[in-house]
């Protein structure tokens, strides 16, 4: 082990598990040795409503991980969704300084400082501010525009941001077990990295997470995100439809929900049911197929209608070539892909992670931690990289001489 | 996304939300962390104030013409060494500077202990000599010496010097003594000497005559006063030594023998010749045990002597034997 290497610790806390994986980053490669599950608790819609009983299921699960890896975390890349996080987006242009109308450093700066310079409502606080492609004369530039010549510069952003207390809340989680929060990210863009390729992004994909009390999504446009979202809505509202609409408790509804629950209507069979044990012991009962498949059905077309709401203009078909993507732990709700397909008008398929991911973690309820290692590492490498660019060692002996 | 996309914010950030949380909020496995951690800091930080104080070390070493300064090279002149010597030693301070002749100005870690030891040693007075360094600026010097149990006139060069001879055999001048006490020790006749470095030893043991002056100087201090010589010329073959007195009186002790028995005879024979009154040159022989022969040789009384050695005096023709102390 080298003196470089560190292992990240990611942890999504989520509404229904807890997910804890460790990587042991060299700073050239990234490997996971541990992974820690505990059921959640204390947690609402993805927000801790409950500090001590989400601290203990959190770290529990990061013990775990602890424990499997044989090593400390040194860092936490924390995953964060929930219904306070928003979105907006804001262009700024300038035109270009120099007489050439080449393009330097300086009017890139000015560009994007000035498109992310847009101030928040009070209590509020930026996840994330994801730039959109660049355009120089109208024209799109994926990726630098520095020595490009052109007469106007411009640049929007797609800034998250959240309300403050409960971005603290989340932190405070992992500062409890005396951990450093190194990398915050949006639980939509892990998830979407994680399944998405760099040619669907490109293409233009929306990538559907949906997990046990939100969903997130994220629409990728000409390689970037270019809208991200949270609905409050979930594989809970999925079995609670069910308990109220067949009188169950919540850990039968949520049986009959994994065994027969479908994103959509196959039963021709008004009469035919289906035993919620299977055992025949006292207490087990019938209950009619078409029912539970109505239930959820409408929840997920319910669900994802809301989604393609609040994408709005942002989505459209053509600019959505690669179509939809699906994944977090409802996205194995038998035939979630189809109604996707049918809701957004588009090709839908479930994401899968990456061949080169171990078998025992390609299960769709990991792919936003697995997905958060890998963006979080990617950003702290292009981070260390930028600036022993900008002020080497080299650089910096030649600005000596010429200053003297 | 790709990463490269997204920029530092520049309005209020996640990242300027405070991370650290009170001890409270913490779990028992954070709290571990935190003192695990807090102890790591503290090995770390005891690490650097280590390294830094071994460089400043070095670094003060370095500035003083790159020797290491020690405590004892912060050390000024010595000051004059202290003599340290046994209850019945002679030997003082004068002749100890004397002997160790340290040039002025010398600090204590210069001092070359092996060699000033050997110095001391040189003095055959000398038995043993420790040295001790006492920071910063003592010497101290404990000594043993020699104590004398005869004097000895030796020719040497055509010259004669008298010496001191010690119960181990060295022979050496002497120094410190008291001319009166010198006086009152015998003087050996027919020792053979034998060079020893730079001075003498006797070539045979002397064990018997010391245990002989010692027993007669603590048991029969009335006789020993009177012992004038010692000879050892029969020591070897017949195991005898021979005491010459002041008064004519010639004595031949049994070296083999325990002497205290042979004083306590040799009181009684004298004492019984000055009750008879018997005056004359007299040989006592204490080398037959029980039986003492003696032999008086009828002449006016004998002279005083001077205190210089001399031959024993020849036996007398008389022979008287003593078979007991009753029929004396």
């Amino acid at each position: 082990m080298n003196s470089k290497t560190c292992f990240i610790g990611a942890v999504e806390i989520g509404t229904s598990k807890i997910t804890v994986l460790i990587g042991e980053y060299t700073g050239r490669e990234l490997a996971i040795i541990g992974r820690g599950e505990c059921s959640s608790r204390g947690v609402f819609k993805g927000m801790v409503a409950d500090y001590k009983a989400a601290s203990d299921a959190t770290h529990s699960a990061v013990e775990q991980a602890e424990r499997e890896a044989g090593e400390r975390i040194d860092y936490v890349f924390l995953s964060q969704t929930g219904s306070h996080l928003e979105g907006f987006y804001n262009e700024a242009a300038v035109n270009v300084k120099a007489s050439d109308n080449m393009i330097d450093q300086g009017d890139v700066r000015t560009v994007c400082e000035l498109a992310k310079a847009k101030e928040l409502p009070v209590g509020r606080a930026v996840v994330h501010n994801i730039r959109r492609p660049f355009r120089v004369d109208g024209r799109l530039v994926p990726g630098n525009p520095e020595n490009l010549v052109g007469q106007r510069l411009d640049v929007g952003y797609w800034t998250v941001h959240g309300q403050e207390q409960r971005l603290a809340d989340n932190i405070h989680v992992i500062r409890g077990f005396n951990l450093e929060v190194r990398e915050l990210v949006l639980a939509s863009l892990a998830s979407g990295h994680m399944v998405t390729s760099p040619e669907e992004r490109q293409h233009g994909v929306l990538a559907i997470d949906i997990g046990g009390g939100t969903t997130d999504f994220v629409l990728y446009r000409d390689g970037a995100p270019h809208t991200t979202g949270v609905v409050p809505v979930g594989g809970s509202h999925l079995t609670n439809d069910l308990s109220i609409g067949l009188r169950l408790t919540e850990g039968q509804a949520e049986k009959l929900k994994l065994r027969f629950g479908r994103a959509g209507i196959i039963t021709k069979d008004k009469a035919q049911k289906v035993w919620l044990d299977g055992n025949f012991a006292i207490g087990d009962r019938q209950f009619p197929q078409l029912a539970i498949e109505q239930i959820t059905s409408a929840r997920i077309w319910e669900l994802l209608e809301v989604v393609k709401k609040k994408l709005g203009s942002s989505f459209s078909p053509q600019t959505c070539a690669s179509g939809v993507v699906l994944t977090g732990g409802t996205a194995k709700l038998a035939g979630i892909a189809e109604t996707a397909a049918k809701v957004f008008g588009v090709p839908a398929h479930l994401g899968e992670a990456p061949t080169w991911i171990s078998e025992n973690l390609r299960d769709p309820s990991y792919h936003t931690a697995l997905g958060l290692l890998y963006y979080g590492v990617n950003a702290k490498a292009e981070k260390t990289k930028s600036p022993r660019r900008r002020g080497g060692l080299l650089e910096s002996v030649t600005r000596l001489f010429a200053q003297s | 996304m790709s990463p490269d996309n997204t920029n530092v914010p520049s309005t209020r950030s996640w990242r300027d939300i405070s991370q650290p949380v009170k001890s409270r909020a913490m779990s028992r496995g954070g709290r571990v962390r935190l003192v695990l951690a807090a102890a790591r800091s503290l090995a770390f930080g005891l690490l650097v104030a280590g390294v830094a104080w071994g460089c400043w070390t070095v670094f003060e070493a370095l500035q003083h013409d790159g020797q290491p300064k020690s405590a004892a090279a912060k050390t000024g002149p010595l000051k004059t060494p202290e003599l340290v010597r046994s209850h019945d030693g002679v030997l003082d301070n004068a002749w100890l500077v004397r002997t160790l002749r340290l040039p002025a100005g010398i600090s204590l870690i210069e001092l070359d202990l092996a060699n000033l030891r050997e110095r001391l040693l040189a003095d055959r007075q000398v038995l043993t000599a420790g040295l001790t360094r006492h920071f910063p600026d003592r010497l101290t010097v404990q000594i043993t010496e020699r104590m004398p149990i005869a004097r000895v006139r030796v020719k040497e060069s055509g010259e004669e010097r008298d010496f001191l001879v010690a119960g181990d055999g060295v022979v050496y001048l002497g120094s410190g003594y008291d001319v009166g006490i010198l006086r009152t020790l015998p003087w050996l006749d027919g020792l053979r000497l034998a060079r020893d470095g730079t001075g003498f030893r006797a070539s045979v043991d002397l064990d018997p005559v010391a245990r002989l002056l010692v027993a007669a100087q603590y048991s029969a201090p009335h006789l020993y006063r009177t012992w004038q010589t010692v000879s050892l010329a029969r020591l070897v073959l017949d195991r005898e030594l021979e005491v010459t007195n002041g008064q004519g009186v010639t004595v031949v002790f049994n070296a083999k023998g325990e002497f205290f028995p042979q004083l306590a005879r040799l009181d009684f024979v004298l004492e019984r010749r000055d009750r008879l009154q018997m005056a004359g040159t007299m040989r006592i022989d204490l080398s037959l045990g029980r039986e003492v022969p003696f032999t008086i040789e009828p002449s006016p009384a004998v002279e005083a002597k001077s205190v210089a050695a001399r031959a024993p005096t020849p036996p007398a023709t008389l022979t008287f034997q003593l078979r007991t102390k009753r029929e004396l």
